[in-house]
C-alpha cells in the first residue's frame, strides 16, 4: 500500500458533495474504470459473469458494470475500486481482450435527484444534446458538454452519471452544480 | 389619444413605466407601444438617415420604427422594438438617435440635404480627396451611424441554453399552429409549440372574427388547455424560433424573464437548440404598406395593427381614422374600428370597383398622395378620379395586402415562389428539409383556411414519420380572401417611404434602377433596403415590386434576397451560452496544479491547460530570474516538471507493431520490449503532423506520446487510420493522457532522486539505458511507468503514476531530493534547455 496520499480530481482531500434543490451531485472518487476491447475476431467476453449490453446500454451486476463504448468497446466500471489494480483483474478475467487502465482518465460525477425522474429530465435538457426520451435507466452515450467529451450514464430514474475527463473535473463540475442550481431557482 | 372599452389587458391592475423621463401607466396585457398609444404618444423615435419622426408602424416583430433604448445602465438595451416589449413595473425606456430630445432633433437638419443622401451616396460623396477617408470620413460616418448606443457594460444578467428533442416542431401559435399542435397532440407525437408572443393566439388575439359563434379567446383557452394537459406537448410562449440549421435543428431563445423588472441573478433568456423531426412553419403573416409620399409620419401605420391596437389593447392615436387599401382586409380595420365607435374619415381604396363594406365615406379608385403633421399625422390627401380633398385625421391604416412569413422556410436557400392569385411570394422548394409551411404563412390567411391547413399539414408531417393522426373538430370560422389588387407604390414627386428603418424611399430604388444595380442583392446593397433589426420585414416585397415595375420584368424573376438567420434580433450573450469569465471554455489542470498553486507558480495557458510558466521565490524581481535559477539548479543537481500534458495513447493488438511502422516515417516494429523510440508521425498524404515518443511496454503493447497541442488531433488521426484506412489491422486504441500523472525528473542527479522512491529496481546504466521504459512500483507498491528519456539534453526520466498520485510525488520529490538540488521548473526553463542543447521545442 502506497504512502503516497490520493488528491481528487477537483483538487481537494476527499470526494466533493452538494446539493442543489432537488439534486445531490458527488464526485465518486472510488469508481475504477478500465476499458475493455476485442481483440480481432474475438467474441464478446463476459468479465465476472456480466453480460455486456449493446449500443447505447449500460449494465451491472457481480459487482461491477459496463457500458458500451464503440464497436467491440467497453468501458468497466467497479464501484470502490479505485485504489486497486481493477485493470490488471480485469485483464485476468479477459485475456484474449485489450484492456487499459481508465480510473484516473475520468471523474465521474454521480448525480441524484431527489425531486423524482422528471427533474432529471429537466436537467438533461440543459446540459447535453440527447434525447431525453431515449435516456431511460440503462442507457450511456459519449457526447459533448460545455466543449468536453462525456459519458453520460443513467444508472436509475432518479440517478444519472456524468463521466467527464479528469484534468477539467473543474469545469465540469461548475457546469452540472450551475445547471442544477438554476434548476432549483425555478428559473430555467 | 383614444381609449377603447375591451380589448386583453387587466384593467385592474396598473404598471407605472416611463419614457423619455416621463411616467406613464399601463396594463398588464400591455406591450410598450401599446402603452405608449394609449398614453396619447405616437411620437416613438426618429429615423436613421434624416431624423424624421416616427411613430409605431406595426403591432409585432416586424416594426421598423418605433425602437427604443430599454432599461438603463449595464441592463440598456438599444433598437429594441417597442412592439414585442411586454409592459413591466418600473419598465424605463427612451427614444434614440435624436439630440437634444425627441421633440427637437438638431440632426432632423439632414431632412434639409435629402438629396444629397440619396442611395449610395457613401460610395460617391467620400472618393475624394483619398487622404480624407480615414481621417475624418470614416470617423464621421462612424459617429453618425447607427441608431441607439450600448452601454459600455458589461452584461450583468444571466443566460442559458439547452436541447430539445420532439416529433413534430409548431413555430407559431395562431389559428394554424394551435391546429397543428392539437393534431399532433392528440395523436401523441410529442410536440413543441413556440411563439414569440406572451400569449397564444397569434393574430386571433388582434380580431374580432367569431368561432364557433364565440369569441376566438375561448377556442384559443381551451386549446391551450388541453395542450397543457397532455405530458407529450410543450408550449412555449415568448420563444422566438430564429433560424433553421442542418440535420433538423432550429435555434429559438426564450425570453424567461425578460418581462420581469429584474431577473434577480435568474436567467434572462435561454438559447434552445430544438431538434425535430417534423416541422410545421405556422409564423403568420406581415402586412405590406403601399408607398406614397411623406408616407413616414407617426400616426402612418399598418391597417391591421391599427386593428390590433384597437382590437387587442383598446388603444389608438387621438383623432379620425383613415384606411388606404388595395384589398378587403383595409376594410375590416374600418368596419372594426366603426363598431367600437372610432369616426372613420374614409376608406381609401385603390381599386376602382371598391365597394363599400360598411358606413363609411369611401374613396374608390383613389389614392393617399401626401400628408401633413409635424410630429404626428393631421391630415391626408386624396386623389380620386383627377380630384384631390384633404382629409382630417389622426391615424392613417394602410394595406397593401399580406406576405407570408417565408423566412425559416427560405432558410437553407429555399426560394420562395411568387403566387398570383395571391399576389405574395409563398414557401417554395429547396428549403429545410422535414418543414412544411401552414397558414397565412403558406398563403392560407383566412382563419377557417388558416385552422384547416394546420391540422392538415401536421397530419401530413406526422405520416412521415410514421404517426397516424386524426383531425381535430375544428371550430367554424370565416374563410373569406380576396387578393389585393397590385398597387406598390403612388407615383409622385414626393419621398415616399419603402423601408422605413433605413430611409429607402421609392425614388432610391428607381435610383438604384437607373445606375444598373437591378439585380435584388444589389439593390439592398446599394440603398441598405432590408438591412438592420427589422430586416426589411415590412419593405422588401414592396421594393422588388417596385423594381420589377421599372425593369418590366415579373416579380417572380426579379426574386428575393437571401434569407438568413436570425428571423429577429438575438443577443449575443444569449449565443454566447451564458458562461463568461474563467468558464467560458473548459480549463483543463495538470494532477500537479494543487501543488504547484501552493508553491505560488505562474501559469500559462496552454491550449486548454494550464502550466506551470514558472516557480519564483522571494527576492525574484523577475521572470528571467526564476527561470535562470531553475535552468541552472536543473543543470547542476536535478529539476522536476510535470510533462502531464503531452498526450498518450495506449496502442494494443497484434498488428500494433505494424499499425505504428505505417504512422510513423520510422521503423517501430523493431523497438524492443522495454524500450523507447522516438518518431516522426506522417499523415497519409505525408504530411508530417507531430513528434513523440513511442514505448513498447509488450509485444502487443505500445504507448504513444504525443505534444501537447497536438494530443487530440493525433489521436482523432489515429483513429481514423485504425477504422477507415487499415481496419483489416488488429489495433485497439484508446487516450490514456488524463489517467498517468507523468513528472520529468531531470539533471546529473535524476537517478540518485529516482532511486529514493522506485521499489527495488536497478536503475544503474547497465540495467536501465538511455531509452529504456519500464513498469514497475513507487513509493511502496503504488503501480508506475518510468521512462528513461530525456527532452532538455540531461540525464533524464520521466516518471508515470495514476492521476491521483501526482501531486503527491512531486511534493515528495521535492522533500526527498533537498540534498539533491531539487528544484521544481516550468514551461519556460524547459523551453530554455531545449533551445540550449539545439532541440525543437514546441513553438518552433
Amino acid at each position: 500500500m502506497t504512502d503516497l496520499l490520493e488528491t481528487t480530481a477537483l483538487g481537494l482531500d476527499g470526494p466533493a458533495v452538494e446539493r442543489h434543490g432537488g439534486f445531490t451531485i458527488s464526485e465518486n472518487a472510488d469508481l475504477a474504470l478500465a476499458s475493455l476491447a476485442l481483440r480481432r475476431d474475438g467474441t464478446d467476453p463476459a468479465p465476472f459473469g456480466l453480460t455486456l449490453p449493446g449500443p447505447g446500454g449500460w449494465v451491472q451486476g457481480g459487482g461491477i458494470a459496463a457500458f458500451w463504448t464503440g464497436p467491440g468497446q467497453w468501458m468497466v466500471e467497479a464501484p470502490g475500486g479505485a485504489a486497486r489494480d481493477f485493470a490488471g483483474e480485469l485483464k485476468s478475467a479477459c485475456p484474449d481482450a485489450s484492456v487499459t487502465e481508465q480510473t484516473d482518465g475520468w471523474i465521474a460525477f454521480e448525480i441524484q435527484s431527489h425531486a423524482g425522474a422528471n427533474a432529471i429530465t429537466g436537467l438533461v435538457e440543459k446540459l447535453v444534446n440527447v434525447d431525453t426520451g431515449r435516456i431511460c435507466p440503462g442507457f450511456a452515450t459519449r457526447t459533448g458538454l460545455e466543449h468536453m467529451s462525456v459519458f453520460v450514464i443513467r444508472r436509475s430514474e432518479e440517478n444519472l452519471a456524468v463521466i467527464g475527463m479528469r484534468s477539467a473535473a473543474g469545469t465540469l463540475w461548475h457546469a452540472l452544480t450551475h445547471a442544477a442550481a438554476r434548476i432549483q431557482e425555478g428559473s430555467a | 389619444m383614444t381609449q377603447l372599452s375591451g380589448g386583453l389587458i387587466d384593467r385592474g391592475r396598473t404598471i407605472r413605466f416611463r419614457f423619455d423621463g416621463k411616467d406613464y401607466q399601463g396594463h398588464p396585457g400591455d406591450t410598450l407601444a401599446s402603452a405608449l398609444l394609449a398614453n396619447g404618444v405616437t411620437l416613438m423615435g426618429r429615423s436613421f438617415k434624416y431624423h424624421r419622426p416616427r411613430g409605431v408602424f406595426s403591432a409585432g416583430s416586424e416594426e421598423p420604427n418605433a425602437l427604443v433604448e430599454l432599461r438603463t445602465g449595464a441592463r440598456r438595451e438599444p433598437n429594441t422594438r417597442a412592439t414585442v416589449v411586454e409592459l413591466f413595473d418600473g419598465l424605463e425606456a427612451s427614444s434614440q438617435n435624436r439630440w437634444p430630445s425627441l421633440k427637437h432633433d438638431f440632426m432632423a437638419v439632414n431632412d434639409l440635404f435629402a438629396n444629397f443622401f440619396a442611395a449610395g451616396f457613401y460610395y460617391k460623396t467620400f472618393m475624394w480627396p483619398r487622404a480624407f477617408w480615414e481621417k475624418i470620413y470614416e470617423p464621421a460616418i462612424r459617429k453618425a451611424a447607427g441608431l441607439g448606443s450600448l452601454s459600455f457594460q458589461a452584461d450583468p444578467d444571466a443566460y442559458d441554453k439547452g436541447f430539445l428533442h420532439c416529433d413534430l416542431l409548431v413555430i407559431g401559435g395562431g389559428a394554424a399552429g394551435l391546429a397543428a399542435a392539437l393534431t399532433a397532440g392528440r395523436a401523441g407525437a410529442r410536440v413543441i409549440l413556440a411563439d414569440e408572443d406572451f400569449r397564444l393566439g397569434g393574430r386571433l388575439l388582434a380580431e374580432t372574427h367569431l368561432l364557433d359563434g364565440a369569441p376566438a379567446t375561448r377556442w384559443i383557452d381551451r386549446v391551450q388547455a388541453e395542450l397543457d394537459s397532455l405530458p407529450n406537448v410543450r408550449v412555449m410562449t415568448r420563444t422566438t424560433v430564429w433560424g433553421a440549421f442542418d440535420h433538423g435543428v432550429y435555434g429559438a431563445v426564450e425570453r424567461v424573464s425578460d418581462h420581469l423588472p429584474d431577473p434577480n441573478g435568474a436567467v434572462r433568456q435561454t438559447l434552445w437548440r430544438i431538434t425535430a423531426q417534423r416541422t410545421v412553419l405556422a409564423a403568420g403573416a406581415t402586412e405590406r404598406h403601399i408607398p406614397f409620399a411623406n408616407n413616414d409620419r407617426p400616426g402612418v401605420m399598418l391597417a391591421g395593427a391599427v386593428r390590433a391596437y384597437a382590437n387587442r389593447w383598446a388603444a389608438l392615436p387621438d383623432g379620425p381614422v383613415a384606411i388606404f387599401t388595395n384589398n378587403d382586409d383595409g376594410h375590416r380595420t374600418a368596419l372594426d374600428l366603426a363598431e367600437k365607435g372610432v369616426t372613420i374619415a374614409g376608406v381609401v381604396d385603390a381599386r376602382p370597383d371598391a365597394r363599400s363594406l360598411g358606413r363609411y365615406q369611401l374613396f374608390a379608385g383613389g389614392m393617399v398622395t401626401d400628408t401633413k403633421g409635424r410630429h404626428g399625422l393631421t391630415r391626408i390627401e386624396v386623389a380620386q378620379n383627377g380630384q384631390t380633398t384633404w382629409l382630417d385625421c389622426g391615424a392613417l391604416g394602410v394595406s397593401g395586402g399580406w406576405n407570408p412569413n417565408v423566412h425559416i422556410a427560405s432558410h437553407h436557400r429555399g426560394r420562395p415562389v411568387w403566387d398570383d392569385g395571391l399576389q405574395a411570394f409563398v414557401p417554395g422548394e429547396g428549403g429545410p428539409v422535414g418543414l412544411s409551411a401552414a397558414g397565412a404563412a403558406a398563403g392560407q390567411g383566412a382563419t377557417g383556411a388558416a385552422l384547416a391547413s394546420g391540422a392538415a399539414v401536421a397530419q401530413a408531417a406526422l405520416a412521415a414519420i410514421g404517426v397516424d393522426a386524426a383531425l381535430p373538430d375544428l371550430p367554424q370560422a370565416e374563410s373569406e380572401f380576396t387578393a389585393p389588387h397590385p398597387v406598390w407604390h403612388v407615383p409622385g414627386k414626393g419621398r415616399a417611404w419603402v423601408d422605413f428603418q433605413n430611409d429607402v424611399t421609392v425614388k432610391d430604388v428607381k435610383l438604384a434602377h437607373q445606375e444598373n444595380l437591378r439585380p435584388v442583392e444589389h439593390l439592398k446593397r446599394w440603398t441598405t433596403l432590408g438591412m438592420a433589426t427589422d430586416q426589411g420585414k415590412t419593405a422588401n416585397v414592396t421594393a422588388l415590386a417596385v423594381m420589377a415595375e421599372l425593369t418590366g420584368q415579373s416579380i417572380q424573376n426579379t426574386g428575393t434576397t437571401i434569407f438568413r438567420p436570425p428571423y429577429t434580433p438575438v443577443s449575443m450573450s444569449v449565443l454566447g451560452g451564458g458562461d463568461t469569465g474563467a468558464n467560458f471554455r473548459p480549463r483543463r489542470l495538470t494532477p500537479t496544479h494543487k501543488w504547484a498553486k501552493a508553491q505560488g507558480a505562474v501559469f500559462i495557458e496552454v491550449g486548454q491547460w494550464m502550466r506551470a510558466q514558472y516557480f519564483p521565490r522571494p527576492g525574484e524581481t523577475t521572470w528571467r530570474q526564476t527561470v535562470d535559477r531553475e535552468v541552472l539548479a536543473t543543470r547542476k543537481g536535478v529539476g522536476i516538471c510535470d510533462v502531464t500534458t503531452l498526450g498518450k495513447v495506449d496502442v494494443q493488438g497484434a498488428d500494433a507493431a505494424e499499425f505504428l511502422d505505417r504512422i510513423y516515417a520510422n521503423a517501430m516494429k523493431s523497438l524492443k520490449v522495454g524500450m523507447v523510440r522516438y518518431g516522426l508521425m506522417l499523415r497519409e498524404d505525408g504530411h508530417a503532423c507531430d513528434d513523440g515518443t513511442c514505448a513498447r511496454l509488450a509485444d502487443d503493447h505500445y504507448v504513444v506520446t504525443t505534444t501537447t497541442a497536438q494530443a487530440g488531433p493525433v489521436y482523432r488521426h489515429m483513429e481514423y487510420a485504425r477504422q477507415c484506412l487499415w481496419p483489416e489491422l488488429d489495433v485497439q486504441l484508446i487516450s490514456t493522457t488524463d489517467a498517468w500523472a507523468q513528472i520529468a525528473i531531470a539533471g546529473p542527479n535524476a537517478r540518485k532522486l529516482l532511486e529514493r522512491v522506485v521499489d527495488g529496481v536497478d536503475l544503474s546504466n547497465e540495467a536501465f539505458p538511455i531509452m529504456a521504459c519500464a513498469s514497475l512500483t513507487v513509493c511502496q507498491g503504488l503501480r508506475a511507468r518510468l521512462f528513461r528519456i530525456s527532452f532538455s539534453g540531461e540525464l533524464a526520466y520521466e516518471l508515470a503514476v495514476p492521476a491521483r498520485y501526482g501531486n503527491a510525488l512531486i511534493q515528495r520529490l521535492i522533500e526527498v531530493g533537498a540534498d539533491l538540488g531539487a528544484v521544481p521548473y516550468g514551461t519556460e526553463a524547459l523551453g530554455v534547455m531545449r533551445i540550449e542543447r539545439a532541440m525543437p521545442q514546441a513553438t518552433s
